[in-house]
């Protein structure tokens, strides 16, 4: 038969298929993730000018070499005096601006208003005012950090790289500070350390990577701060708190620990404020404290996401002498995260970096004089203006040249103010026109002491603003310009992988199905009501991608597709019941695995109340919290102890009562014994104390040695002479799929928040009813049973609280037992944490095999020994891999041409680019379960066969 | 109008058959019933299924299952052995039960648990159970076998016996593409369960009525041809 591949060619076609297919993805992301800024370089001198002017720099190079010299000539060209030589930023990292300003005109709560009085009443005397600083998604510390000192909202893959954090060599305010010969001190967060190496005169930096710990470190950052006050060698101070977001990551907003740490940040900011700006005995100049938050978080405690509680960050500028009366206008202003870099460049007379988009935060600039305010915004614009002519052809400027509104030489130009009307580019230029025209009239009547010049200056002011907002809007949304011929090709390749996978697919099943000798097949071969209902969910999902509030509700899709599952197999068993066989024990057992399956379902399903509308419905593990720690304590012990019992049980089950199985159970329950341990001891101290650390380590490598040493030594051990060659082999995987699943199992038992243990025994449960089902000839189709699995591994992912959105990964954990900073393993614990379910369920397929294996091995296969290895494993080993590999396929493919399709949608980057990038950590974690199903198997089989040609050969000799 | 007729078998199973036309007029009466059951609720209560679930849910299936029971009552199972009030009777057990098992699987398929949502699960599940149950108790009793061979595995013979399963089958697929546009968050108040839901099998089971009309039809024109 041609149709017929042998088990190589097979092997071939599909990692080809694989090797495209990461191929596409990777050009794809490239493609479509921004990650390069638009421009290059430095802002200089030449930012001073107009942007038609040639932009060769003024004086000669040597002096901009020279720190001071460069300080002056800025100063000289910016025209803008300088009130202020020194400036603290306080990070507080994660601290909504709901906090301390309050939300929608409201002030804020009670509680937070009562922990931060100095704060309040510096905002009550206008002494403060305050932003709601929206902060653009992804909501993680880096890339906010990068975005308020570098003013250019970042690409959204720089999440994926928060874990390695590398230094910003875009054009940024410390480079800039720096180059005047600014000194900088820098305490706190390390992140800093990291995007600015070498910048700092003097730092401390603490590692945000004990998250458990909300106390020590911010004592270390404080510690500094008396020494620093005191003295004045410094001309910016940094203060990066972590404490905040910590306590938000262990307890949420409305943790106890909140009002005690607020009022220690105000503690801070009065110290602050009363030594640095209001003592005057030392000579240092005037200061200008600014307080920021990176991010905002979710009811929670997470943020990642876009959700207005998490973008919600705040901006308060204290010591700007603005004629602030009331607690209203101090408090109820709107700005853009990215507005922080030009308006610091401009208050601190450097040039503003160039790939800001942000605009100057309005309320800053009172204090200058009319034509200040004028110049600093038509600095402002001017840089926007390079930056827009770097995507706009120049043609589109027409008769613009170097100081021509000056002069009022302008070609072609005539110089009225004009409603802006037309597509936005051209709207764009037509505002800046106007704004420059009215800045030139006021300038030349400024001159001539008309009494019309307040009115211009307000109507120059306003043209700029709107100008400014209009380009800073427009900027923003170009940042995502994408190159279409990677995207073509990321598409095309993962289009033809796809294909490549389904054929490979459909010519096994056709040789499974079709061929009259196999003893599955029955000729008359129609999809049935399971394939159908397999096909369909396919569909359904793949359709549901494409609409945004499906895609933050997909547990939704998923429990409901997976329990309507079960009722199939209940309908299914029900049909085939026979009455006269009676109630025997098998269909009991039939009809326990099934309602168990629909139990445990449900139970999942109502654990965790995901997604991202109905998050505050009521659920099992809002409620168990609810009534008090000791239940989820009980809960924690009690799936500790099940889950060993039964996995020991499954251990024991294939009778193959060796020492090596005995010796993996006794290091099982050893791991379950220290895992119960640290979960009582260190588990609510928070602590990361050393025992802890040790315990846990020790947990990972009696995992790790028992789950190889299984893999590795039982195919050799297993040696029974009155079996079949095929249940040896069914044996020994039955075996080593228990181990493989009580391993993971037990790591996750240790890895999960506490209140997940439940989930993780049901899914364990699940398994085992799953496979006892396929065991017991449920009739369905062995296809049917993986894909099963597959399905079912992602309703149990999201049944762990996970979502589609970033804020849901549980970044605490993935730092448990890992005593110095490591990014790849804290990032491999993270990526294990959160695919915990569809790791276990590709893991549980090498028990599946097994089982199968075992169920078959009486009939008609084992008889033939001819069957070469190579078409046992094809038989065998072809679904297991070839299922979720094509399930996943579709779904990365689908979700591919549907993120293209989306790629001008509001949601773009809040809902479905997140929700890729899950995509493709799914993709990730299939890739690694099905090649060690594939190695697990593979390894067997040949260890196996060679034992029994030893023994025959031993045996004829 | 009714025009089913009387007919006695000597065969095993005894029962009383049904034309085609009979089969109309049954659907017309309890669609019609349904239709009185919302005018009902619309204008004596002036509630509707969207401002009060539960009272419209509890009307529905109060005025429905009498008629129901009544109709199909007549059809029952070895009449000469089986009172008609046994049928009304063991119709009643089918109720409970029936609800039983349909708010079964509505919450195993996410149904909410909550004590907010505990009366409206309970009235629709009556509801589905009169669309579903009640009928196939009223005609066929305990007969296991039957109740295994015709819903199981989905081989009704005669016109009654499609009567009792494609309506029910339509109710239930219908209430299950009903719960689809729940997650969907256009903030629509018939998002809420089990509004949907209920509207969905309402719409199967008349749609599962005219699809088994139309499959009397044909095979009655087949007859005539042979």
């Amino acid at each position: 038969m041609t149709t017929a591949m042998t088990c190589t060619r097979l092997t071939i076609f599909t990692v080809a298929g694989i090797f495209l297919q990461i191929l596409g993805l990777s050009f794809f992301v490239f493609g479509f993730f921004p990650v390069k800024p638009t421009l290059s370089g430095v802002s200089g001198s030449e930012s001073y000018r107009d942007p038609f002017c040639d932009s060769s720099p003024i004086s000669n190079e040597s002096d901009l070499h020279h720190p001071e010299k460069l300080k002056l000539l800025y100063q000289e060209l910016s025209g803008i005096s300088s009130k202020y030589d020194r400036l603290i930023l306080m990070v507080i990292d994660g601290l909504p601006a709901e906090f301390v300003l309050g939300k929608d005109g409201k002030p804020p709560w009670k509680v937070w208003k009562e922990s931060m009085p100095y704060t309040q009443s510096l905002l009550a005397n206008g002494d403060a005012i305050g932003y709601h600083a929206k902060a653009a998604p992804p909501t993680v510390t880096m890339p906010r950090l990068k975005a308020m000192v570098s003013g250019a909202i970042g690409g959204f893959l720089d999440v994926a790289f928060n874990f390695n954090t590398q230094a910003l060599l875009d054009d940024n305010l410390l480079g800039q500070f720096f180059r005047i010969g600014w000194k900088m001190v820098m305490l706190g967060d390390e992140t800093w350390l990291k995007l600015f190496p070498g910048l700092f005169m003097r730092h401390d930096g603490v590692s945000s990577f004990f998250v458990k710990d909300t106390v020590q470190v911010d004592r270390n950052v404080s510690r500094h701060l008396p020494d620093e006050l005191n003295s004045d060698d410094w001309n910016l101070l940094i203060l990066h708190y972590l404490g905040l977001d910590h306590v938000g990551h262990t307890g949420g907003r409305n943790s106890p620990l909140m009002p005690a740490k607020l009022k220690e940040m105000d503690d801070i900011v009065r110290t602050m404020h009363l030594r640095a700006m209001m003592d005057r005995s030392h000579d240092q100049g005037q200061t200008l404290l600014i307080i920021v938050s990176d991010h905002g978080m979710t009811e929670n405690g997470n943020h990642g996401g876009s959700s207005y509680e998490e973008t919600d960050s705040l901006m308060l500028f204290i010591g700007l002498n603005s004629n602030i009366s009331d607690y209203a206008s101090a408090t109820n202003n709107v700005a853009f995260q990215v507005d922080l870099a030009p308006t610091l460049a401009l208050l601190f007379g450097v040039p503003i970096p160039k790939n800001n988009v942000g605009v100057l935060v309005p309320g800053t600039l009172s204090s200058l004089r009319d034509f200040e305010q004028l110049r600093a915004l038509e600095l402002n614009s001017w840089q926007l203006l390079r930056l827009m002519q770097a995507q706009i052809q120049s043609s589109s400027f027409p008769g613009f040249s170097c100081n021509c509104f000056l002069d009022g030489t302008c070609e072609g130009i005539d110089l009225d103010i004009s409603e802006c009307s037309g597509d936005k580019e051209k709207q764009l230029i037509c505002l800046f026109r106007n704004a420059a025209v009215l800045h030139g009239i006021w300038k030349s009547k400024k001159s001539t002491e008309s009494s019309s010049a307040m009115e211009d200056f307000s109507r120059a002011l306003d043209a700029y603003n709107t100008f400014l907002k209009t380009a800073s809007e427009w900027l923003a949304s170009k940042t995502t310009e994408k190159p279409v011929l990677l995207l073509g090709l990321g598409v095309s390749a993962m289009l033809i992988s796809c294909f490549i996978c389904a054929t490979v697919f459909l010519s096994l099943f056709k040789e499974v199905y079709h061929e009259p000798k196999d003893q599955v097949c029955s000729l008359s071969y129609l999809l049935n009501l399971e394939e159908m209902f397999i096909f369909a969910l396919l569909l359904i999902l793949v359709i549901s991608m494409g609409s945004s509030s499906m895609v933050e509700e997909e547990h939704y899709i998923w429990h409901f597709m997976v329990s309507t599952f079960y009722l199939l197999l209940l309908f299914k068993t029900a049909k085939s019941f026979n009455f006269s066989e009676g109630m025997n024990i098998l269909r009991d057992f039939k009809f326990g695995s099934i309602f168990s399956l629909l139990i445990s379902g449900r139970l999942l399903r109502g654990w965790h109340q995901g997604g991202v509308n109905w998050t505050y419905l009521p659920d099992i593990s809002k409620w168990l919290q609810q009534v008090g720690s000791g239940y989820v304590k009980w809960i924690q012990l009690i799936s500790n102890f099940l889950v060993i019992v039964l996995g020991l049980y499954t251990l024991f089950r294939t009778g193959l009562n060796r020492k090596s199985v005995r010796i993996l159970a006794f290091g099982f329950s050893a791991c379950g014994f220290l895992i119960l341990l640290h979960a009582g001891r260190y588990q609510d101290e928070m602590s990361t104390d050393f025992g802890a650390t040790v315990t846990v380590k020790v947990i990972y490598y009696l995992l790790s040695i028992s789950a190889i040493g299984a893999s590795l030594v039982l195919p050799w051990s297993a040696l029974n002479k009155d079996k079949s060659f095929l249940a040896e082999v069914g044996d020994c995987l039955y075996s080593i799929g228990s181990a493989y699943i009580l391993c993971w199992c037990l790591l996750q038992l240790l890895l999960q928040q506490p209140i997940n243990s439940g989930p993780i025994l049901l899914l364990f449960l699940q398994i085992l009813a799953i496979l006892c089902l396929s065991s017991n000839d449920l009739q369905v189709n062995e296809w049917v049973e993986i894909a099963a699995l597959y399905y079912m591994g992602m309703a149990g992912h999201f049944a762990l609280g996970n979502s589609n959105t970033l804020a849901t990964i549980d970044v605490a954990g993935a730092f448990i037992g890992i005593s110095s900073h490591s990014t790849i393993l804290s990032g491999i614990l993270m990526f294990m944490i959160t695919y915990a379910s569809p790791m276990l369920f590709l893991l549980s397929l090498v028990m599946y095999i097994g089982a199968k294996l075992r169920n078959h091995s009486h009939s008609t296969i084992s008889t033939h020994p001819e069957t070469s290895l190579g078409q046992i494993l094809k038989l065998k080993l072809g679904f297991p891999c070839l299922v979720p590999l094509c399930i996943n396929s579709i779904l990365l493919t689908a979700y591919t041409v549907v993120l293209l399709l989306m790629r001008n949608h509001l949601f773009v980057w809040s809902v479905f680019s997140p929700k890729y990038l899950y995509v493709c950590a799914t993709t990730l974690c299939t890739y690694i379960g099905v090649c060690i199903v594939a190695a697990t198997v593979t390894y067997t089989f040949s260890v196996t066969t060679f034992l029994r040609s030893n023994r025959t050969r031993h045996n004829n000799s | 109008m009714k025009e089913a007729k009387e007919k006695k078998n000597p065969e095993i199973s005894v029962s009383i058959t049904i034309s085609t036309w009979g089969a109309f007029a049954v659907y017309v009466i309890t669609g019609l019933f349904l239709i009185f059951g919302f005018h009902v609720v619309r204008n004596k209560y002036s509630v509707d299924l969207i401002s009060d679930p539960t009272l419209t849910l509890r009307l529905l299936w109060i005025i429905e299952f009498p008629i129901v029971v009544i109709i199909y009552s007549l059809f029952r199972r070895n009449p000469e052995k089986c009172s008609y009030f046994r049928a009304v009777g063991r119709s009643l057990v089918g109720l409970i039960a029936g609800a039983l098992i349909n708010a079964l699987g509505a919450v195993s398929l996410g149904a909410p648990i909550g004590m907010q949502s505990l009366s409206k699960t309970i009235h629709w599940s009556f509801l589905m159970s009169v669309f579903t149950v009640v009928p196939a108790t009223a005609v066929l009793g305990a007969s296991w076998i039957d109740w295994h061979r015709i819903f199981a595995s989905l081989k009704p013979i005669g016109i009654i016996e499609h009567m009792l399963l494609v309506p029910a089958y339509g109710a239930i697929i219908g209430g299950w593409f009903g719960a689809w546009p729940m997650p969907l968050d256009w903030e629509r108040p018939w998002q809420e369960w089990p509004i949907c839901v209920c509207y969905g099998a309402i719409g199967g089971y008349i749609g599962g009525q005219m699809v088994s009309l139309l499959t009397f039809l044909s095979e009655h024109k087949n007859l005539k041809l042979a």
